[in-house]
């Protein structure tokens, strides 16, 4: 009798509890033994194009969108990580666009095409958005996985499923109707799954930055030094020189302002660039700093501010 | 589709018409947005070569720092769907600690274009966050949020994007709950679960950076009309522009002085001379290397030097005190041909300071006075504003000041007129110790 009273109470509190769980979503991420030293952690990554196992919905690849949102996140961490257009570049002048041949490939082969040290997998294994009446459910199920391209080994792997629900068992009316309309929009349903999976998995993926940072040392500028003076107008056909001094072997290029960026310079000796521009009869340049860069391969710019003149345009010269 | 298509095609008995509308109502208050963002039309011309950096994120207080952390993250994320090219955030916080610069409460303190040497970005994003309130009152909870974020060009200090947000959501009876356990429930569960903050933050930053990541998009209304410049990059550039405007003026002056003095004390300057011009000569060469923190030394010392200079030439002392006259200590002979530097120990002895050194042979009483004569040249300018104010000081405690003008049309701010240098001098030496003014003896003509 007691057991029969308490019973329509307790259905709706587990159920209830269930979704609550189901919606905090922890990714379980399986981190293989002998890779938990972040020193050994590769340095650059690449995300390799994902992979659907279900026919591709028509309205929208959840796979291509999965991984774009977890290449977004992904960059978060401390990993030097090729940007997508770029991964698919490379793979492209391979001769490789099928992403289900892509996964099969060697780890020296795509070392050697993607010049990297580990690669991310993933392969989505089933993607669904429903939204009928008082029930709405997106879902992603996927199967990821690093692979250390320079020994071969997964460094971590990790198959889960992240799905957002809106129904029955949603707390208010006005969250049910708030979530079927928002799981109409199947893109965006999609996204925001990915993007929960993605932050799930951020939290578990283990990141090397800390590793890194004692390494971070943006290029030198030693001095700077330009033609302009204090209260000096420029005029049309007149010359901007900028001579630089720094660390040597880098790329070199000048800045007025926001106005005009990326001029280059020259590295005329190791060490000593030089630059100039020449001001045009259109320019109209006002109270401009003049700002050196060098940029390192591994994309760090050193900057430095010319704080003896700025460049001002003579706007009398036009008129 | 908007609430007011839905609103539109709700059909059916008459009863279900307000019903619809009412459940439309609680939709829209169910979760409320405050959204101020506007943009720069020169943000657009921030191209993918350019690097954007996102700062760690200032909070009120230690409770927040998980929202944060969530909120930057979020940030990153989404910025990265735009063409911006950000840096990495261990490389921003990696920099940031190498320079010392560790609490985000003081980055808006900081010169946009320091952060611009400091890491070597193009553009910096300040984030704050002002409110992480949650609250519960048994069938009732709710969680509001509050940010603030500003993105600035550290070239030239411009703000390029401004957006302010509050977000706030609600569980409890308002929304109407399914049933009498959710109504208990629901709210303590909104409120606990860290599920809902991050759902709730995801939701902020969508709407938060649509604009930014489309701003070619931007309508009028969400368009600054002027150039914004942050505050702190306004102060320095100012300062930056004094400072040159005052090494133009010295650049000027000392040219000016030199081609006098040589030919007036046929080029021989005294070593103190030497070393005054040569630091502000050194001021204009180019600048000294900078590592580490150093850029914010070098920024400080450059307003410092601003400061010092203005101290240097503007304000006087007070008037001098009258005191018995004593006669002046002997000056070496070699000081004849010397600008002074340093103060030489005079007394004055109750007698105003002209009175004190007023030599015998003035050129008012003499009759050489209508041709050429010496004179203490105390200040020399190209704006005639800044020659009369010294003038004006100087005349007001009784020195016999004037300005005059020379062919490269610089205003010398000079004092008094001798026949000979001795008494020159002595008047010189007075004002370098009363005045703390920097002077030298200079030969002009009169008329």
């Amino acid at each position: 009798m007691g057991h029969s009273r308490i019973s329509p109470f307790l259905t709706p509190c587990i159920a209830y509890f269930g979704i609550l769980l189901a919606g905090c979503g922890t990714v379980d991420l399986e981190i293989r033994r002998g890779h938990t030293n972040s020193n050994m952690l590769p340095r650059s990554v690449a995300i390799l194009p994902f992979t659907l196992e279900e026919p591709d919905p028509e309205e929208v690849s959840p796979h291509e969108l999965f991984r774009t949102c977890f290449y977004n996140y992904f960059s978060y961490l401390g990993y030097v990580d090729l940007p997508l257009k770029t991964v698919d570049q490379k793979l492209s002048q391979a001769g490789l666009t099928d992403s289900n041949k892509i996964l099969q490939l060697s780890p020296e082969k795509l070392r050697k095409i993607l010049g990297v040290d580990a690669v991310i997998r993933g392969r989505v294994l089933s993607a669904s958005n429903f939204t009928g009446g008082i029930h709405a459910e997106t879902s992603i199920k996927a199967k990821i996985d690093m692979l250390d391209l320079r020994t071969g080994d997964i460094l971590w792997e990790t198959e889960h499923k992240e799905m957002t629900y809106s129904g029955i068992l949603s707390p208010t009316i006005v969250d049910i109707i708030q979530g079927q309309l928002a799981n109409v929009n199947v893109h965006q349903a999609y996204f925001k799954t990915a993007e929960i999976f993605s932050v799930n998995m951020m939290k578990e993926i283990p990141d090397p930055a800390d590793s890194w940072k004692g390494e971070i040392r943006l290029p030198e500028i030693t001095y700077i030094e330009t033609n302009l003076k204090p209260n000096l107008k420029l005029k049309p056909n007149d010359r901007i020189y900028v001579s630089l001094k720094g660390d040597p072997g880098l790329t070199g290029y000048f800045d007025i302002g926001s106005w005009k960026s990326n001029i280059p310079l020259k590295e005329i000796v190791p060490g000593l660039y030089t630059g100039s521009y020449t001001i045009k009869a259109s320019d109209k340049v006002t109270n401009s700093l003049i700002i050196g860069t060098l940029k390192s391969k591994n994309g760090l710019t050193g900057k430095k501010f010319y704080k003896n003149g700025m460049a001002q345009f003579d706007s009398s010269s036009t008129n | 589709m908007t609430s007011l298509t839905i609103a539109k095609n709700i059909s059916g008995p008459r009863w279900c018409r307000p019903l619809g509308m009412f459940l439309l109502a609680i939709l829209i208050s169910g979760c409320a947005s405050d959204l101020q963002t506007k943009v720069s039309g020169n943000l657009n011309s921030l191209s993918k070569d350019q690097t954007v950096a996102i700062l760690p994120i200032e909070t009120s207080h230690a409770g927040q720092k998980e929202m944060a952390d969530m909120f930057r993250q979020g940030l990153y994320a989404n910025l990265k769907q735009s063409h911006f090219n950000l840096m990495e955030k261990y490389i921003v916080d990696s920099l940031l600690k190498q320079n010392n610069l560790i609490n985000p409460a003081n980055f808006l303190t900081i010169n946009p274009m320091q952060f611009g040497e400091i890491l070597g970005a193009d553009a910096i994003v300040f984030s704050r966050i002002n409110k992480v309130e949650r609250s519960y009152f048994i069938v009732h909870s709710s969680i509001e949020l509050s940010v603030s974020v500003q993105m600035v060009d550290t070239r030239t200090g411009e703000i390029l994007w401004r957006a302010e947000q509050t977000e706030h959501d609600f569980s409890g009876i308002g929304k109407i709950p399914t049933g009498i356990f959710t109504a208990l429930f629901a709210p303590i569960q909104f409120v606990t679960n860290k599920f809902n903050l991050r759902k709730m933050t995801s939701k902020m930053l969508d709407k938060l950076t649509a604009l930014i990541k489309k701003p070619e998009n931007a309508e009028t209304n969400t368009k600054f009309e002027n150039l914004v410049i942050a505050k702190k990059a306004t102060t320095d550039l100012k300062k930056i522009a004094e400072l040159q405007q005052l090494k133009a003026e010295w650049t000027q002056a000392l040219a000016l002085d030199e081609e006098t003095k040589s030919a007036v004390l046929q080029g021989e300057t005294t070593q103190e001379t030497r070393k005054e011009t040569l630091a502000l000569k050194n001021d204009l060469l180019p600048p000294t290397p900078v590592a580490g923190g150093g850029v914010q030394n070098k920024v400080r010392s450059m307003v410092h030097e601003v400061l010092a200079v203005e101290t240097e030439m503007a304000p006087l002392a007070t008037v001098p005190e009258p005191k018995e006259q004593k006669d002046a200590t002997p000056t070496p002979l070699n000081m004849l041909k010397a600008t002074l530097a340093t103060p030489i120990h005079i007394e004055n002895h109750g007698k105003p300071p002209r009175e004190i050194v007023k030599p015998e042979k003035n050129i008012k009483n003499d009759p050489i006075g209508s041709a050429a004569f010496y004179t203490v040249q105390v200040g020399a300018y190209k704006t005639k504003a800044y020659a009369q104010n010294l003038l004006s000081k100087l005349v007001k405690k009784g020195y016999n000041a004037f300005v005059t003008r020379n062919n490269k049309k610089i205003y010398r701010v000079q004092v008094d007129k001798f026949k000979n240098k001795e008494d020159a001098l002595k008047l010189a030496q007075l004002i370098q110790k009363k005045e703390k003014l920097k002077n030298f003896i200079t030969r002009a003509t009169a008329g």
